[in-house]
């Protein structure tokens, strides 16, 4: 068993995806570490490759070439449910549309994320609970359909840190939001990753948001020289 | 608390509620026709064979078989073509019959059949086999114009001992009947239920029967008003519609017995167990076909499972796919499609137990208050038990494909924002 404390939260060695086997490079990163705890952002073109990225730590892809290390593990010589499971305990993900699950509760969608999660059975709904007061959504029994979109992105949120991950991915979490809660939706979100101590690495092309994290990368500067060479086609 | 696999998958048959319950209701309608089919057909077939009881053979002079049996001993139409009585005692003396009694049909009360017998027929026939007759009340008929009363007789016509009936001449809805307000039948004994056809007839000694036939006879020649007793009755006045004989345990005898009766063509015997055997062998196919037709409605419904599953997939691709982001693997989603399945199939097999039972009963009902046969449609619980599984089954087959769609759904595109 790898202990995770001693390992950077995320690790991203000589990365290349291809949308095709000899297709241009999509997207490229020849090193990028984020240590526990850490919240970096990364910005680009819409249609360059962010979301892509995300994906790819997440272990959604398959990179074409190159290691993602989450927690000292290799998620893509992961295979199966071994990856699912991981992705599971490790991460948590917010999405600019939140993907909620409709029909369901909101303590119904924190409590579906805590299904995979190694978090014991009989702590889960308290476990849900509170993040949900911490939040600020005292409905748990509401309907996702029936709350407001700054609500709905709270829940979003309280999904993402529910199995207590090691890393959050948000993938343009306040471009569906009115610019006048979308500070206060980033403050929540980062505030939470502080709060569960979970490393945070948001992908936006907003760059008003660039000056509330640690770390600043613009994706095309993650792999300068392989970008160049092949000159990075945009994401489908 | 906390959220399982059964909460996802029953949230999602409750999202889609109504194409949830007409699929349900699809397969129910299907199990429970083969429910119904088969526990009919089984209590069918013990039903008459009940009804025909101990009697080995049936002779009589109707043109078959299949009619004598299904006249004489179920009571379907009166008996037309009618046996002398002395024919009957040469009969009885020139063959070995452990037990023989003469039975006569052709009159009625209100529309039930009146058999006309001896004595004997409640010491010898055995309605069902191993079954002897019991009285429920009163004692047999032991004079002329004293009848006992089949126990549904008297619960459908209200009768009790000591009651007075007048009968008619002429089976339940025969041309030429007549009412004999002459005679007044007295209500001597009412039986216990057989479970057999025996229920709605009522039973007199054939010296009554006889005396109203003399006078009809007589009356041809007297006029009305004349009073007719049992020493007016002549031997053209003796006649019966059907003899039921039993040679006991010798059934080397009886084969012989059959085969010497049957080469006479004054006669015509049956042995109504073969010819009840014989009858649901016609039955049977007919019944094959029922079957096959319930079988077909069942993989129709299997079909209309996964016409109903897979138009859900494009609705639930998302879900699937936030499902797998938070970390179910692809087979626990294709686990959640197939449990769903099988739950339809689940729910739609148990509805149509109750169907077939409920169903079941309002048939035998039917048959019951029109042909007085007790059949009580009902299965061993492992025979319910194997119609759910094969419910659950076929379910489970029809909802591979979507199943298998699950499986397959692509995660990142099927996030993508849409638009």
């Amino acid at each position: 068993m790898i202990d995770q404390s001693n390992h950077p939260a995320v690790e991203l060695s000589d990365l290349a995806y291809r949308y095709a086997i000899a297709g241009p490079i999509a997207v490229a990163v020849d090193r990028l570490i984020v240590e526990s705890g850490e919240q970096i952002v990364i910005t680009g073109a819409s249609g360059g490759g962010k979301s892509t990225l995300l994906h790819l730590i997440a272990g959604l892809m398959e990179p074409s070439q190159g290691e993602i290390r989450v927690a000292g593990t290799s998620i893509n010589s992961l295979r199966g449910s071994k990856r699912d499971r991981f992705r599971g305990q490790h991460i948590g993900m917010v999405f600019q549309t939140h993907q909620l699950l409709l029909g369901f509760s909101v303590l119904e969608n924190v409590l579906a994320a805590l299904m995979f999660s190694q978090i014991k059975k009989s702590q889960r709904k308290a476990r849900a609970l509170a993040l949900l007061e911490e939040l600020g959504i005292n409905a748990p029994n509401a309907r996702i359909d029936e709350l407001s979109l700054g609500q709905q992105q709270r829940v979003a949120v309280a999904r993402a840190i529910a199995c207590s991950p090691t890393i959050v991915l948000a993938d343009e979490p306040t471009s569906a939001l009115d610019p006048s809660i979308a500070g206060t939706a980033m403050d929540l979100l980062q505030n939470a990753c502080r709060s569960n101590n979970a490393a945070l690495i948001c992908v936006t092309h907003d760059h008003t948001l660039v000056d509330r994290f640690d770390q600043h990368h613009r994706l095309e500067d993650l792999a300068p020289d392989r970008a160049k060479a092949e000159g990075a086609s945009a994401c489908p | 608390m906390s959220m399982t696999d059964w909460d996802i998958v029953t949230k999602s048959m409750k999202s889609r509620w109504f194409s949830t319950m007409l699929t349900v209701l699809t397969v129910a309608i299907a199990a429970g026709l083969m429910a119904l089919l088969i526990s009919m057909r089984s209590a069918g077939e013990d039903a008459f064979r009940r009804g025909t009881g101990n009697v080995q053979m049936l002779i009589s002079k109707e043109p078959g078989p299949l009619a004598s049996v299904l006249n004489s001993m179920f009571y379907a139409q009166a008996p037309g073509n009618p046996i002398a009585y002395s024919d009957y005692q040469q009969l009885a003396s020139s063959y070995p019959f452990a037990w023989s009694v003469p039975t006569q049909l052709g009159d009625s009360f209100q529309g039930s059949p009146v058999m006309s017998t001896e004595a004997s027929f409640f010491e010898s026939f055995e309605p069902a086999m191993g079954q002897r007759w019991l009285l429920e009340t009163g004692r047999l008929f032991d004079a002329p114009f004293e009848i006992v009363l089949g126990a549904d007789a008297a619960r459908t016509h209200g009768l009790a001992i000591d009651d007075s009936i007048e009968l008619e001449h002429g089976a339940p809805g025969a041309l030429g009947g007549h009412h004999h307000s002459e005679f007044a039948f007295t209500v001597v004994g009412i039986l216990k239920p057989t479970g057999t056809a025996h229920d709605r007839a009522l039973f007199t000694s054939l010296d009554s029967s006889w005396i109203l036939h003399a006078h009809d006879r007589r009356e041809l020649v007297f006029g009305h008003g004349i009073r007719t007793a049992l020493d007016d009755v002549d031997d053209i006045d003796r006649n019966i519609t059907g003899i039921y004989a039993s040679l006991g345990n010798r059934q080397a005898a009886l084969m012989q017995v059959l085969s010497s009766l049957r080469t006479d063509p004054n006669w015509t015997v049956a042995n109504p167990a073969s010819t009840v055997g014989g009858l649901f062998t016609i039955v049977s196919n007919i019944d094959q076909i029922l079957l096959a037709m319930a079988i077909a409605v069942m993989l129709s419904s299997g079909i209309s499972i996964l016409v109903a599953l897979y138009n859900s997939m494009d609705q639930r691709r998302r879900q699937i796919a936030v499902l797998r982001v938070l970390g179910a693997s692809k087979l626990r989603v294709f686990n959640l499609v197939l449990t769903e399945s099988a739950m339809i199939g689940l729910l739609g097999g148990f509805v149509g137990i109750v169907f077939a039972l409920i169903a079941g009963q309002v048939v035998s009902g039917v048959l019951y208050a029109r042909v007085g046969l007790v059949i009580e449609p009902s299965l061993p619980i492992d025979g319910y038990l194997m119609i759910v599984l094969a419910t659950i089954a076929l379910s489970c087959i029809a909802g591979i494909i979507p199943a298998l769609i699950a499986y397959r759904t692509p995660v990142v595109r099927s996030l993508r924002p849409i638009g």
